[in-house]
């Protein structure tokens, strides 16, 4: 399923990015009463924005953590499983020991990371530098949609690669301004505004 | 040659209208994987959860449903029990236990009426179940007379009335827990948060 959409995406490249940003050429339609739809959706789109938009590239190092320590946590259950099936119970103790402390201490650790670490962020993309020399300048998309709540906050920030140097801005506006009544995303009024909000980071830097 | 497979693929799940599923389609693979491991741990919390208890009751079983009126008035069918199953503590009459009988799939609870502890510590008991006119005997193994410390799978600690209901009504009704579980679990799998 998912290979024929990556096949279809890489079709569309050419194109622009978010105008055909479809399944089946059918416009992206979700259930708009589900906050967790909306805001999955539109972080798509946001991400569609740089990565193919502006040509940056993804770095993926922030979700494979995320995706190595549940692994993880899901191989102790996995042994703790299997082990107490070989060796019934009182046998088992001692392993089963080691593999629930260690699970809780995963979901510990998994929840310091999303937390502290990963915050909201979405995206972490690369500029490469022109030159190849310099170090890259990175944006990072993050967003929040309270559960009940209309307002999208959508963060980008710009670290600088050479002088280290971060800036921050946010746009905040209703999901209404995007989504229509049948649930459809508007990504012809969505573009721009995600383009606004790099442009004017950008803009900034120039203006230094 | 793939991807026209995979196109022809994609045209079909469009026909059958799977439009719940866009949702899904629209991942990339680390997110599908992440929506296969979040299945995976809400799986694994309880798992490890249960395994906890385990190692911590040293019962391994430290929940169980009363499935029979044969204690009552003590548990009534569909009691939720708390058991323990310390090792050091001795077994005593009077105490409800839950035992294993070789042959039989499901654990029993009844009450400890006689008991017989040789020095080396080692002890013999007979059960009974306080609702029922004679001793467990018949329901032992052919040719058991004693249960042992082995067969013991826990005591009773404490209860939590009608809660197991649910269960006893799962086991009473296999394919509505099965239409649960599998409604549950494709709720998460194709649900992303």
């Amino acid at each position: 399923m998912y290979v024929y959409f990556r096949y279809k995406m890489s079709a569309n490249k050419k194109n622009g990015v978010l105008s055909k940003w479809s399944l089946d050429g059918k416009p992206v339609k979700i259930d708009k009463w589900d906050g967790s739809a909306v805001k999955n959706a539109l972080d798509d789109a946001a991400k569609k924005v740089l990565v193919d938009g502006y040509g940056y590239k993804e770095n993926h190092v922030l979700m494979d953590i995320r995706l190595i320590i549940c692994t993880v946590s899901c191989m102790f259950a996995i042994t703790a499983l299997i082990y107490d099936y070989l060796h019934p119970f009182p046998e088992s103790r001692p392993i089963l020991i080691v593999c629930v402390v260690s699970y809780f201490i995963m979901m510990a650790i998994l929840t310091v990371y999303t937390t502290f670490k990963e915050k909201n962020i979405f995206l972490v993309a690369h500029k490469k530098d022109a030159t190849g020399v310099d170090p890259d300048d990175v944006y990072t998309l993050a967003s929040s949609l309270k559960r009940f709540d209309h307002m999208y906050s959508l963060t980008l920030t710009f670290t600088d690669g050479i002088s280290n140097e971060m800036r921050h801005t946010t746009m905040k506006k209703s999901v209404a301004t995007w989504v229509d009544e049948n649930g459809s995303i508007l990504f012809d009024l969505y573009e721009p505004d995600i383009r606004n909000l790099h442009d004017s980071i950008t803009s900034e830097k120039k203006e230094k | 040659m793939h991807a026209e497979a995979d196109a022809k693929k994609g045209s079909i799940m469009g026909l059958l209208s799977l439009d719940f599923l866009n949702d899904v389609r629209r991942m990339n693979k680390r997110q599908l994987y992440y929506q296969v491991l979040n299945f995976g741990m809400i799986v694994s919390s309880a798992l490890m959860i249960w395994k906890g208890l385990m190692v911590v009751t040293g019962s391994e079983s430290p929940i169980v449903v009363v499935l029979s009126g044969s204690m009552e008035p003590a548990f009534f069918r569909g009691d939720l029990l708390f058991l323990t199953n310390y090792q050091e503590e001795p077994v005593r009459v009077g105490e409800i236990v839950v035992f294993k009988i070789e042959g039989r799939e499901i654990p029993i609870v009844h009450r400890v009426i006689k008991l017989h502890q040789k020095e080396t510590g080692e002890i013999k008991f007979l059960t009974k179940g306080d609702n029922n006119s004679v001793d467990d005997r018949g329901l032992y193994a052919p040719g058991q007379l004693w249960l042992q410390r082995k067969d013991v799978v826990g005591r009773a600690r404490g209860f939590v009335p009608y809660v197991g209901m649910v269960t006893i009504l799962m086991n009473d009704y296999p394919k509505f827990k099965y239409l649960i579980l599998a409604c549950l679990g494709l709720f998460v799998l194709i649900h992303r948060e």
